[in-house]
């Protein structure tokens, strides 16, 4: 269970203050599928990153019950001076698996040979979202954040994602920034959007989809 | 209840320490890579610079001062000293330079500032220890007299110098002006550092002034722990206690403030 109460996020440059979430609540229950609908810029990711506790809210409290991935998207969680290896090595230290495992699945679920002997900061974005997928698959979480850019990789990226994350765990909880209605259609049972710094809930995924476009 | 509290306590030690110990790796590989000799340019940084300024001194002030061989009496100065800069060097915008490690929950930032600060400590102390070994061998230092009074003088001023990094991380990350400064601050604060005079050879009124000072206190341990009766010595070992203790404070509420602010990309 992730719950959050009375998230209230702003940012300041200089002097002023930018209100991006006011007073958001939200509870994710074990194998949810949460979609967060939004215009570019609405919060989406700053929420994202308030539930993976990358940031912290300015008010307000989250708590996780369960645990919960980093967010998955095309920044963040890699140090691009290393190398993919390197990044794996690191990941497994701190999340206390076995670096031979988490290796092996890597090696095997991104396809990238030799270049995981590369640094991070000389991969595409789709190579990039790859190792992300595939570490954050070896560790094995309750609850995946995950931004839909990274999902945009080529077909045999996307039909492996769809396995290993549709399929084989569809007993985990998700919760999904994207734009595109389809995939909200296909894999979220709840929707959220975010507009004008307030969040609404929708229980029917299909109206959220519909409010959305008509944004 | 205190002993499921205790255990708790327990388990994120062991999380914190597996962080650090990850990130000294990964900071050992970004900065000395895995060619030549590899992490060892920890231990080499501290011991050319004070090896070449040792030369230096030597050839403008002649081979002894004050009963002490001056290059001996240099080293035991600039390692300390190089311990300092490179830790506050190091610190500045710390939190921002690793912040995508912050997508991972356990890290913490505290942890930055530990990783970063042990390695300068393991390196400073394997080049004060290298060097000791190596003057000593060739007569130009005394075997230490006191290594107890030596280390407990490196300790204080190694804790002195961490919690001094505990209050520039943040406020490097608060404002851009601090970040701009402290290069200058480092440089001005070497009279009071301790590094290239003692205590007593200075009049009573300039050695009031000068055991304020955290560092001249650790550093005045340091050397009576190596050269003992042959050198005068004043400190007291409250003032750099009392001032790290009061700095990691500050530090520890500030880390907290900017941690609650910061904004990762």
């Amino acid at each position: 269970m992730i719950t959050c109460r009375g998230i209230y996020k702003s940012y300041s440059r200089g002097s002023r203050r930018k209100n991006v979430l006011n007073n958001v609540n939200l509870d994710v229950g074990r194998g949810e599928r949460l979609a967060l609908l939004g215009r570019n810029g609405a919060g989406k990711s700053t929420l994202i990153k308030l539930i993976g506790g990358v940031e912290m809210p300015t008010s307000g409290k989250i708590r996780r019950d369960m645990s919960v991935s980093w967010p998955l998207g095309l920044h963040g969680g890699f140090q691009g001076s290393l190398t993919g290896y390197d990044n794996a090595r690191f990941i497994a230290r701190i999340y206390k698996r076995d670096y031979f495992e988490v290796k092996n699945f890597v090696e095997d679920f991104t396809e990238l040979g030799r270049q995981l002997a590369m640094p991070v900061k000389t991969y595409s974005s789709g190579m990039r979202a790859r190792l992300a997928f595939a570490l954050s698959l070896a560790i094995e979480f309750d609850c995946y954040l995950i931004d839909e850019i990274i999902l945009v990789g080529d077909q045999n990226f996307s039909r492996k994602c769809h396995y290993e994350l549709f399929e084989k765990r569809n007993d985990r909880a998700m919760i999904l920034a994207s734009h595109s209605p389809d995939t909200v259609r296909a894999m979220c049972n709840r929707a959220i959007i975010i507009h004008n710094t307030q969040a609404t809930e929708y229980d029917d995924v299909n109206r959220a989809v519909e409010t959305y476009i008509n944004l | 209840m205190a002993h499921s509290l205790l255990k708790q306590l327990a388990r994120g030690w062991s999380v914190q320490i597996r962080v650090i110990h990850a990130l000294m790796i990964r900071e050992l590989t970004t900065r000395f890579g895995r060619e030549n000799i590899g992490f060892l340019w920890i231990m080499v940084e501290p011991l050319l610079f004070a090896g070449l300024v040792g030369l230096i001194w030597q050839w403008t002030k002649g081979p002894e001062e004050h009963g002490v061989t001056v290059i001996a009496f240099a080293a035991s100065g600039y390692i300390p000293i190089t311990l300092f800069r490179h830790g506050i060097g190091r610190s500045i915008s710390a939190f921002t330079a690793n912040g995508s490690l912050l997508y991972h929950r356990q890290v913490k930032v505290l942890d930055f500032i530990l990783a970063r600060f042990i390695i300068e400590v393991l390196g400073g102390m394997m080049a004060f220890v290298f060097a000791l070994v190596v003057l000593a061998s060739v007569g130009e230092i005394p075997v230490p007299d006191n290594i107890g009074t030596m280390i407990a003088g490196w300790t204080l001023y190694a804790m002195f110098c961490l919690s001094l990094c505990l209050v520039i991380t943040p406020l490097s990350e608060m404002s851009e002006v601090i970040e701009k400064l402290v290069p200058v601050i480092t440089y001005i604060t070497i009279p009071i550092s301790g590094l290239p005079y003692m205590v007593s050879w200075m009049t009573p009124g300039v050695r009031e002034i000068l055991l304020w000072s955290p560092f001249v206190n650790g550093m005045e341990m340091i050397r009576e722990g190596i050269w003992g009766d042959k050198v005068t010595a004043y400190y007291n070992i409250w003032n750099p206690i009392v001032f790290s203790m009061i700095l990691t404070l500050i530090g520890l509420a500030l880390c907290r403030r900017v941690r609650r602010e910061l904004a990762v990309e």
